[in-house]
């Protein structure tokens, strides 16, 4: 997917197409976040803001802690016992880092989609069905609506609809990376999180991806991780640059990759490190 | 670095060898498949399934003993399975990393490898000595002792292969840990526990120690539970040591009944599996 679009060309379109958008309200506020596992100090006081209903990217090599702040937005971190979080994540203004909020709630509002598609050992109607019991009591009419709803938003109604009873298994790791999306979308979450959604993933898969995204930041705020500098000057409005657990530049993409204030960021978007 | 002959002629020998001993393998169990079909199905008849057990000479059947197996085995089995598929589930979901995890896989692997006699001795001293006599209760209990180890560990295994990323996966829907691991880890190792469970049923079907001082055997037709319990390997243990020729016959006929019912409950057991994947 890097050698299909020339850098250049992908960074000026990206500009040309988000002309001064205006300033959107904050979704997600991160200050003086720590983050560690066991010993090791993977975040080191963390501080910036995510705008609503845009695409937020962060980038930076192996190791910097993008992935480990987009787990700490959903509570992954919980699951193991030597991970911790200190400091706060505001979700509009409630701290989600600690015990106010249980996870399963913070979950459901802030959904996440993996590298590796994981359609789960049933059908596809029944992956996106899974998580939406969870949350509503819905009756079939209801559910049927909500299925072909978030598979329409998600771009792979057509491809599915008549074969919503047959195991999500069989479907090919694009389509099963979109059915991904499309069941976290059916929980009606304020926030997607993607980690790295399209790295598993062929060109064509990719861009459908990609304009998936752009479709869907009209209703979700998104955040996603990529290890693609192309990519996330392709899709997002704001990149974030990590390196060594520290946020080094935050900026409307334009800025990042055009003209970036950090020279560490210079020297990671023009292939120095990383 | 040796010749190209040399390590031709040293893959030459490996290969000799593991194909020779692979061979001598499967000819020793086809022998013993032979003898059994050879010996087991003249003895093999209706009656064998419709007649009680009796004294030599009167075309006495294996029918009580048949049945015997079945209840036997099936309560083991209804005790057994939940106890182990859920102990299985602690040791893969809930209690990974922990001190009591890991003593409760040690103890379980020593079960596993327990010798079946031991089983029963302890039902012997708990069961059948307190309450005075031997009874299909005792015998039922011991073969669950003898069922639990096994889906433990198969159920444990099982779950371990389930990638982190499903479990995360429903997790990040917002699903509560009893959720994720009903509906979707059990769901994905659905298959190989329930090889499990098979291969529980094939163990506990074939074991004699363990009834031998449990249920110890009745050869009379009786489903009473409180009772002594015929089943299909004591009745062997019991016919095959006997002098009389249609005793012996009759223990070979019962061995080949519970080789094939094994030998179904395996290919079912791979039938489910290929059918997971």
């Amino acid at each position: 997917m890097t050698s299909a679009v020339d850098p250049s060309i992908s960074i000026a379109t990206s500009v040309a197409a988000r002309p001064d958008a205006p300033p959107a309200p904050v979704k997600l506020k991160v200050e003086g976040l720590q983050f560690y596992y066991g010993q090791s100090h993977a975040l080191k006081n963390i501080n910036f803001e995510i705008p609503e209903k845009r695409v937020t990217a962060m980038i930076g090599p192996s190791g910097c802690g993008k992935s480990t702040l987009l787990r700490v937005f959903n509570r992954m971190y919980d699951l193991y016992p030597g991970q911790r979080a200190e400091g706060q994540v505001l979700f509009d203004g409630v701290n989600i880092v600690g015990k106010e909020l249980d996870s399963t709630v913070v979950r459901s509002r802030i959904g996440m989609v993996f590298q590796k598609p994981t359609p789960f050992p049933m059908s596809i109607y029944d992956n996106i069905a899974f998580g939406v019991r969870l949350h509503e009591r819905l009756n079939k009419s209801q559910m049927d609506e909500r299925v072909e709803w978030c598979l329409r938003k998600a771009a792979i109604w057509d491809e599915t609809k008549d074969r919503l009873n047959t195991s999500a298994l069989g479907m090919s790791g694009g389509q099963q990376q979109r059915l991904c999306i499309a069941r976290t979308i059916a929980v009606r979450p304020e926030v997607i999180l993607l980690d790295e959604p399209t790295s598993a993933l062929d060109p064509i898969s990719t861009s459908k991806i990609e304009d998936l995204i752009d479709e869907l930041k009209r209703d979700f705020t998104i955040v996603i991780v990529t290890h693609n500098m192309q990519q996330a000057a392709r899709c997002a409005d704001i990149t974030a640059f990590f390196y060594l657990g520290e946020l080094i530049e935050v900026a409307p993409s334009d800025v990042i990759f055009t003209n970036p204030k950090e020279i560490k960021t210079r020297d990671y978007i023009t292939g120095r490190f990383g | 670095m040796a010749s190209l002959a040399a390590r031709r002629s040293k893959d030459a020998v490996v290969k000799a060898l593991s194909t020779g001993f692979a061979f001598l393998a499967l000819f020793l169990l086809g022998w013993i498949l032979w003898t059994l079909l050879a010996r087991g199905l003249p003895a093999l008849s209706f009656s064998v399934f419709t007649n009680v057990t009796a004294p030599p000479g009167q075309n006495g059947g294996l029918a009580n003993a048949i049945v015997g197996s079945l209840i036997q085995v099936g309560i083991a089995m209804l005790i057994g399975a939940p106890i182990g598929i859920f102990a299985g589930t602690f040791l893969a979901e809930n209690g990974k990393g922990t001190k009591i995890a890991a003593a409760a896989r040690f103890v379980n692997d020593i079960l596993l490898s327990a010798p079946s006699i031991l089983v029963g001795l302890f039902i012997y001293t708990l069961l059948v000595v307190p309450l005075g006599g031997f009874s299909g209760w005792a015998g039922s209990l011991a073969l669950a002792i003898l069922v639990i180890p096994v889906v433990v560990r198969t159920t444990e295994d099982m779950l371990n292969l389930v990638p982190v990323g499903l479990r995360e996966a429903a997790f990040a829907l917002g699903a509560p840990q009893w959720k994720v691991v009903m509906f979707i880890t059990w769901r994905a190792a659905r298959a190989g526990i329930v090889t499990g469970l098979l291969l529980a049923i094939a163990r506990a079907a074939g074991e004699t120690a363990p009834l031998l001082f449990t249920s110890l055997g009745n050869n009379a037709w009786s489903l009473d539970l409180n009772s002594p319990m015929a089943s299909l390997p004591v009745a062997i243990y019991q016919y095959a040591g006997s002098p009389f020729d249609d005793w012996v016959a009759l223990a070979w006929a019962g061995a080949l009944i519970i080789t094939v019912g094994v030998l179904v409950l395996n290919v079912v057991s791979r039938l489910v599996l290929s059918r997971g994947h």
